[in-house]
């Protein structure tokens, strides 16, 4: 039974194990992509936990008492995260991530939830789960992992539970621990058009430091689409980028800080950059056969990463008529289209 | 048009003033091209605009001819013969000088309908033998400019020729010159009849894969499915290619640095033609000259556009140019292989992204017809606004000589200040008074009209006309508007000033090829200074035409004033893989040489980075 696994050996068999995304990384790295290197701590790891220390019934007690209201849900939430979070890591544990954390060469790294069980494809957990970014030394790394597997009873996932009728003794969550990018900028890539499904445009959202101010929506980060196909520019929308999560030594972990007024108005990427992020995210599309949702990041030294990838869920959900019948005479289309009125005035 | 909602309105066209000094211009026109009392409420309730693309600048009399042509044309297949459903033909009025269009909806639902049935047999019949109805297309085309080189302009002498009475031909040489004035406005109108026989057919087509690709892919360029399309056999890259020809052989016959004397190029040629060693190269020029050298340096709509047959300036200069660069080592050739290449790539691309086999199977369709009507829409213009219009224009001069030899101009050019209505009374002044005896009121009456007329041009030329006049409806129906005119949502907008202030750096116009490109802008106004041109800056003209092709070779980018995606310099663009921003209206006002500037190809912004110091 493995506790730990590299991210090359998280391929699709072991799914049930590491979560969907450490295989979404594992995704990436075999086709050569840029990904921070990093190893997954499986599911056998979570179910020891709970089986050595006895927890089993207590989470269950809890979750039965969520359905009661929305107080109870977060009181349950705070307590079974206790059981979780007021623990020593194991030693089973914290042996395994040093060993494993040492081969990685002792960096800061990421450690991020990877969720079991509901395929990203029907509902999206995103941002459900926690992520704890800059983590430095063994014994934190190892605490992190508690803290994520914590994360697995958070409010909203206690309702979705509810909302399922899932037993929460079947729910166990993969973790995975990647080197940290020192993100200059960072953001997210989505395969289509978000706003009309067109699937060839590459849309890509950016902002100073790490991807937090991008996916938590605190700041409005500049916008660029280009066409899937040609790379070239469609549009581009400079946001206004206020904030910037980044690490601060001082304090020893990652907090926000004010971004210049003279710079929170200039575009953070360069067309080159988007373009290089979407032959990417073209690249992924076809050969994983779906629309992708992915995070990046970009480091001091100008190196594009690939953090996160998912299926998007929105358009490529949707079931899609075709638009056209072949079977249409060539003349009665030809007349369709020149009755389309062209609007010339809003 | 009663039923449309009127979301905007530009001054009424009955509003506009004549500009001081140019009062009495409208008698310069005919009077059904003018707006009139007569028709104020229904001119009055349509929105007009001034073609910026093909009559951008103020019309010489005579040059009427060119839309009146294509009014007739382009309407009766609409209208008449096609039945187009929705649409009706483009009206036309002049308005100081500029040409204004409008639109015809077909208003009556139940007509529409039923002219329906009558599309699908008479457009299809086209469709289904396109190729072979082309090649007859070239055919009748050909004939008929044989008919225009053939026909005399004959000369009025004090006695008529004594064949007149040998032969018993019982009609003058006076007689003559009428019926070859008539006959030369025949073959005129007769090869814009024939311009439009396949013309809007061709653009239905187009427009439908453009309908298709735009439903599917909501963001796609509009040049990215030109791109699509697109064939590399373009027949307006060939003169191009003969100059590249004649670059090479007079490389290998070692008469470059005779090829390169300070003289005018016609003398050249002509002392080539004494020297042995240079009998191939003279040969090669005769056997390109027709037709290839009847290529305008403009559009080929007013007079004034002249050929390379008339001044050799222009593919001399661009000839030397490849000299010089086949013998820095550089290629020259079109990159033919990398376009159809591309074309390929983007067809296949975008048709994986197509979501179902039923719509791929749509799209292979429509881009398969798409581009079998291409090699029309793009091959047309050499046969008429080219070949035949070069031979026209210089036929109109011999008339204009004609009426320098009997006292009514001082210049031939001056003929085309009188319009082809007056050109037939003038004639018909001057010749029924070569055969009276009597005196003839033209020969004072002309030469002060035209001089008053250079004069009321000059007043015009300088006025800037407004892009559009009357009522703006929230939509067009007529389907060819938006693709030849380029007339949009957003650019009415822009017509209002609605955008808000403009910035004073940036200028707007149409994505015309992608790509970005920086470097020095070089404004050219005609084709005289194309030679100007320095390898590596940025062309910022009025409107390019097909003979400029060469000076693609050399330039980083291309801005123009005038010019849709289907435009002449967009195309080129495409083809030459540089970026181009076309229909920008004023970018030749605003950007002076030597500034540096930064087209954007792919959003159709021109940015002014640094003026030249003035």
């Amino acid at each position: 039974m493995d506790y730990v696994l590299p991210l090359e050996h998280c391929g699709r068999s072991v799914l049930d194990r590491v979560g969907g995304k450490a295989v979404g990384l594992w995704e990436l790295l075999r086709r050569g992509l840029p990904v921070p290197a990093g190893f997954a701590v499986t599911t056998h790891a979570y179910r020891e936990f709970v089986r050595s220390e006895r927890l089993d019934r207590e989470i269950r007690w809890w979750v039965e008492r969520a359905r009661e209201s929305v107080d109870a849900q977060l009181e349950a939430s705070r307590r079974i995260g206790q059981l979780f979070t007021e623990r020593r890591p194991p030693a089973f544990l914290t042996e395994e991530v040093a060993r494993a954390y040492g081969q990685l060469g002792e960096p800061p790294v990421a450690v991020r939830s990877s969720a079991v069980g509901e395929d990203a494809r029907t509902a999206s957990f995103a941002g459900e789960h926690e992520s704890y970014l800059w983590v430095c030394g063994y014994e934190e790394v190892a605490a992190s992992v508690l803290r994520c597997w914590a994360s697995l009873f958070s409010p909203q996932a206690l309702s979705y539970f509810a909302h399922l009728g899932a037993d929460p003794a079947e729910a166990a969550m993969g973790v995975v621990v990647q080197h940290m990018v020192d993100a200059q900028v960072a953001g997210v890539m989505i395969t289509l058009d978000p706003v009309t499904g067109d699937p060839s445009q590459v849309t890509v959202e950016a902002s100073y430091g790490l991807g937090l101010a991008v996916v938590g929506g605190e700041v409005t980060p500049d916008r660029f689409a280009v066409d899937k196909v040609t790379l070239e520019a469609r549009s581009s929308r400079v946001g206004h980028k206020t904030v910037a999560y980044r690490y601060d030594p001082s304090q020893g972990r990652v907090a926000a800080f004010p971004v210049p007024e003279e710079m929170a108005g200039q575009p953070c990427l360069r067309l080159e950059q988007v373009q290089q992020l979407a032959q990417m995210g073209r690249q992924l599309e076809r050969e994983l056969g779906r629309a992708q949702d992915v995070e990046w990041a970009l480091d001091g030294d100008g190196r594009l990463y690939l953090v996160q990838t998912r299926p998007e869920t929105v358009w490529s959900n949707r079931p899609r008529a075709p638009l056209s019948n072949p079977e249409e005479p060539m003349l009665s289309r030809i007349l369709r289209s020149m009755r389309i009125p062209m609007r010339i005035a809003d | 048009m009663a039923a449309q909602t009127v979301v905007h309105r530009f001054p009424s066209p009955f509003e506009v003033p004549t500009p001081p000094g140019a009062e009495g211009w409208q008698r310069m026109y005919p009077y059904y091209l003018l707006f009139s009392e007569e028709n104020r409420a229904w001119e009055d309730a349509m929105l007009w605009y001034q073609d910026g693309i093909h009559h951008p600048e103020v019309l010489f009399p005579f040059d009427t001819i060119s839309h009146e042509a294509w009014r007739i044309a382009l309407g009766q297949n609409n209208s008449r013969i096609f039945a187009i459903p929705p649409a009706y033909g483009i009206e036309q009025r002049i308005l100081n000088g500029y040409l204004y269009i409008t639109p015809v909806p077909v208003t009556d639902p139940k007509w529409v309908e039923e002219r329906v049935a009558v599309f699908m047999k008479r457009a299809g019949h086209y469709y289904q033998s396109w190729n072979l109805l082309f090649d007859r297309w070239k055919e009748k085309m050909t004939r008929l400019i044989e008919e225009l080189e053939a026909l005399p302009v004959p000369r009025l002498a004090r006695l008529d020729d004594e064949a007149v009475v040998t032969e018993a031909r019982g009609m003058s040489t006076g007689w003559k010159l009428l019926e070859a004035y008539g006959r030369l406005i025949d073959n005129f109108f007769v090869a814009w009849q024939h311009h439009f026989e396949m013309l809007n057919l061709g653009y239905a087509a187009y427009l439908n894969l453009y309908q298709f690709c735009k439903q599917a892919f909501p963001g796609i360029g509009d040049q990215t499915i030109a791109q699509m399309v697109a064939g590399s056999e373009l027949l307006f890259f060939r003169p191009d290619d003969e100059l590249k020809k004649l670059a090479r052989l007079a490389l290998d016959l070692g008469i470059a640095d005779r090829i390169r004397q300070p003289k005018k190029p016609e003398d050249v040629v002509a002392e080539l033609r004494q020297d042995p060693r240079a009998r191939p190269w003279v040969q090669a020029l005769d056997e390109a000259w027709r037709p290839w050298f009847y290529f305008s340096n403009g559009a080929g709509f007013y007079h004034h556009h002249r050929s390379w047959v008339d001044d050799l300036t222009v593919p001399w200069a661009a000839m030397k140019g490849y000299m010089e660069r086949m013998e820095r080592g550089e290629n020259i050739e079109r990159p033919k292989e990398e376009i159809l290449e591309r074309r390929e790539r983007l067809a296949r691309e975008y048709r994986e992204l197509l979501s179902s086999d039923q719509d791929r199977a749509t799209f292979d369709q429509n881009l398969a017809l798409a581009r079998t009507v291409a090699t029309y829409i793009e091959d047309h213009n050499f046969y008429v606004e080219h070949w035949h219009h070069t031979i026209f224009w210089n036929k109109m001069r011999e008339v204009g000589d004609r009426f320098v030899e009997g006292g009514f101009l001082d210049d031939r050019e001056d003929v085309f200040y009188l319009n082809r209505h007056e050109v037939a009374q003038a004639l018909a002044d001057l010749v029924a008074t070569w055969a009276t005896g009597g005196r003839s009121r033209g020969a004072v009456y002309w030469k002060r009209e035209v001089a008053d007329r250079k004069r009321i041009l000059g007043v015009l030329r300088n006025w800037s006309p407004l892009p559009a006049l009357g009522p703006v409806p929230a939509e067009i129906t007529e389907p060819f508007t938006v693709m030849l005119w380029g007339v949009t949502t957003e650019r009415v907008r822009e017509w209002l000033g609605a955008a808000g202030a403009r910035a004073e750096d940036e200028i707007r116009g149409y994505a015309g090829s992608p790509g970005v490109a920086e470097g020095v802008a070089r404004v050219i106004l005609s084709a005289s200074q194309l030679s100007e041109v320095q390898p590596g800056e940025i062309l910022v003209c009025p409107i390019t035409a097909p003979s400029w092709g060469p000076v693609f070779n050399r330039i980083a980018a291309a801005v123009s004033d005038i010019g849709g995606i289907m435009s002449h310099a967009a195309i080129v663009s495409r083809e030459y893989g540089l970026p181009a921003v076309v229909g920008t209206g004023d970018a030749t006002k605003r950007i002076r040489t030597g500034d540096r500037i930064r087209v954007d190809g792919n959003t159709g912004v021109v940015k002014i980075l640094k003026r030249a110091a003035s």
